[in-house]
């Protein structure tokens, strides 16, 4: 009897536990329909209309899972990083480089084969963004710098980076002398275009992306790499006196981290606008994506094949406020508050069932194994 | 001295007081022991209400005021997040970060670019009139005497009065004030309340004073800066002031510069506060400069490593009691 009740109790705590980012998602829409009912606006009316824009047709379908692949893209780094124990906040600047470096070698070789443009044009995204993350990884293995810090200056170096080559360098031509001088890149050669796999905006970047969660799913739990990551991540002073050498395992999932994300930009390039262009800050190019992603990985438990649902739901929530914004004709400025307020109710439930679950096991009501899951990701005691 | 070169001071110092108002406060807070790291987005958010509503009530200190609430509300959900619901404080800061950044954009939308109340020029009678000094220090507005006084009142707060006695003791050592019969937390949400109020008046000096008016992401970055120039400063309101002018003057010569060589791009500029901000970062807080100041000779070790060598307060992020 004991016994039974003893599960009965887990597994309903678990059950609200895997059902909470969904609940702080309908919380942020509570507080969002109370905003739209401020500004004058049917709530359920506004919601419908956010539903059918992100499901309803074949092309809002395709839509959504467009917005959700650089989620993913940079979601699988999250995952990474946050698994190693370290806090990667530097996604934009990394989308935002290695969107660049595909960029550059797809206008270098315009007439090189398609295929093996595609292949180095995502090789140089994926390094590009290694680089990117891998600086702030080893200024904070080995010098002590605060990894939240210095990826959020990362995250500005690059978008500097990007306004002088965008204006500069790499021009459009076309631009240049229409003397508009529109920050963008010329057109990468239309063979270069990622295929599209129905005839909507969808594209082989989709598929990718959940390939490379499967890979990102197995190096995690199933390579001793990956394992040495997450015992890093969670306890550094044990995997220290087990002979793992943490230092070089932190700037390892830091450049990982940083890679998955450049490599999203690559593919945004390739599969999406096919050049780069900027409006000055670095959301022009990326929709925060290097932030949303954050979101959709802890969305998804910071589980590599959970963050898949995870991105498309958060997808399907960026491209449906938009076209709510656009059928109810609430200002766009709406869609950035619903998309800052579902950020806010999903990471603060996920710190809130990260707690719950350590008190179980201190109840012992849970044994600490089944938390392994659960426990790491944002390091308690942060060194600023 | 010439004209130019006073004037080119007073402006610096003019651009950084804000800063240095920003630092006092996360300086505040951090010695309590508590990381606020919603500076970015606060400032932000504070900016936009202190202007807007400035500008609404044509009410300056209406202004200032709503913006110090704002910033004191968004410290008062760090602190309270943290020591109530036991939540991580950085992710509770960095959440709020996003939150203040999206809600100002989402609520000052309507009153971007249009001119507002400003804070007016008040020379001080006679100390302005000394040669030099009159010019930079007292020929200003009331802002940047208040970051002034600020910074060398926290100072003296925090190092030479019995309170601050306390407020430091929870940063350092909050079972050693508990024992000693003070209320840690208590204690630790009045100084984050308060540093957060002045991180929000530092949002309001800038749409109020700095940089007149509201834009989308109006200040957006300097949140970010003003974090790690606590660091440089060593958690010391003084050296953390002195972080924030050198961070003036850094810019200001890269303004200078850009105009000297015009061929280069704005973007070399624009980079180097945030490379110079990793570069500062690196250096005090590493394992390296601590080895090369062995390296020195011995008088000179003490000074240098006090210099380039911080240390945080020992407590800091972490929360007191059992819940």
């Amino acid at each position: 009897m004991m016994q039974i009740s003893f599960l009965r109790k887990i597994n309903f705590e678990r059950i609200i536990d895997a059902f909470l980012p969904l609940l702080a998602m309908m919380a942020a829409l509570g507080v969002g329909a109370v905003m739209l009912l401020l500004m004058g606006s049917n709530p359920l009316q506004a919601y419908a209309a956010m539903i059918e824009g992100a499901f309803a047709s074949t092309n809002s379908l395709a839509d959504t899972i467009v917005r959700a692949t650089p989620l993913l893209m940079v979601g699988l780094g999250i995952c990474i990083s946050f698994r190693g124990g370290v806090l990667n906040i530097g996604g934009e600047g990394q989308l935002v480089v290695g969107a660049i470096s595909a960029t550059v070698v797809g206008l270098s070789l315009p007439e090189a084969p398609a295929v093996m443009v595609i292949f180095l044009a995502m090789l140089a995204g994926f390094l590009a963004g290694a680089v990117w993350g891998g600086i702030p990884g080893a200024l904070k293995a080995y010098f002590n710098v605060n990894e939240i810090l210095s990826t959020i200056m990362m995250n500005a170096i690059a978008v500097q980076f990007m306004n002088y080559l965008l204006r500069d360098p790499l021009l459009d031509p076309d631009q240049f002398n229409a003397a508009s001088k529109i920050p963008q890149t010329a057109r990468l050669a239309a063979a270069f275009d990622l295929p599209r796999l129905v005839p909507t905006r969808l594209h082989l970047g989709a598929g990718i992306a959940v390939l490379l969660a499967i890979i990102v799913y197995l190096f995690l739990w199933r390579t001793s790499i990956g394992y040495r990551i997450r015992a890093v991540g969670l306890n550094p002073d044990a995997s220290r006196y087990a002979g793992i050498d943490v230092k070089r395992y932190m700037v390892l999932s830091l450049l990982l981290s940083g890679a998955f994300a450049g490599l999203g930009g690559a593919v945004q390039v390739l599969g999406v606008h096919h050049r780069m262009f900027t409006d000055g800050s670095a959301m022009g190019f990326t929709g925060s994506a290097g932030f949303n992603g954050i979101v959709a990985a802890l969305f998804g438990k910071l589980h590599p094949i959970g963050t898949i649902p995870a991105s498309f739901l958060f997808g399907a929530l960026l491209v449906g406020a938009n076209k709510l914004q656009r059928a109810m004709q609430v200002p766009s400025a709406f869609v950035i508050a619903l998309n800052g307020l579902v950020v806010v109710f999903v990471v603060s439930s996920e710190i809130w069932s990260r707690r719950r679950s350590r008190q179980r096991v201190i109840a012992g009501e849970s044994h600490a194994g089944e938390m392994e899951d659960k426990l790491v990701k944002i390091p308690e005691e942060v060194h600023l | 001295m010439n004209d130019e070169l006073i004037r080119t001071l007073a402006s610096i110092l003019v651009q950084s007081s804000p800063l240095m108002i920003a630092v006092c406060g996360e300086t505040i807070t951090e010695r309590s022991g508590v990381i606020n790291l919603s500076v970015d987005g606060t400032i932000l958010l504070a900016a936009m209400t202190g202007f807007v509503l400035g500008l609404k009530t044509d009410s300056l200190l209406i202004g200032f005021l709503a913006a110090a609430i704002v910033g004191a509300l968004m410290a008062f959900l760090v602190a309270f997040g943290s020591f109530r619901l036991r939540q991580n404080q950085v992710a509770i800061g960095f959440v709020l970060t996003l939150l203040g950044d999206d809600l100002s954009a989402f609520l000052g939308q309507n009153y971007t670019r249009i001119p507002g109340p400003v804070v007016e020029h008040l020379p001080i009678p006679y100390l302005k009139d000394i040669p030099v000094i009159g010019r930079i220090f007292f020929d200003q507005d009331l802002v940047v005497y208040f970051a002034i006084i600020l910074a060398v009142f926290t100072w003296w707060f925090l190092n030479r009065t019995q309170p601050g006695l306390h407020l430091r003791s929870v940063g350092e050592r909050p079972e050693a004030s508990f024992a000693r019969g003070i209320n840690v937390n208590r204690l630790r949400y009045l100084y984050s309340v308060l540093g957060g109020a002045l991180i929000g008046i530092a949002g309001a000096a800038y749409s109020l004073d700095i940089k007149v008016g509201w834009s989308d992401g109006h200040t957006r970055g300097l949140g970010w800066i003003a974090l790690a120039i606590v660091i440089f400063g060593g958690w010391s309101p003084l050296r953390g002031a002195f972080g924030a002018i050198l961070f003036g003057a850094t810019k200001t010569l890269a303004t200078v510069l850009q105009r000297t060589f015009p061929e280069v791009s704005v973007v070399a500029f624009n980079t180097i506060p945030w490379l110079l901000m990793i570069f500062v970062l690196l250096t005090v807080g590493s394992e390296f400069t601590a080895r090369l100041i062995l390296y020195m000779p011995k008088p000179l070790r003490g000074p240098l490593s006090r210099a380039l060598r911080v240390s945080p307060p020992m407590a800091l992020g972490k929360t007191f009691g059992n819940d």
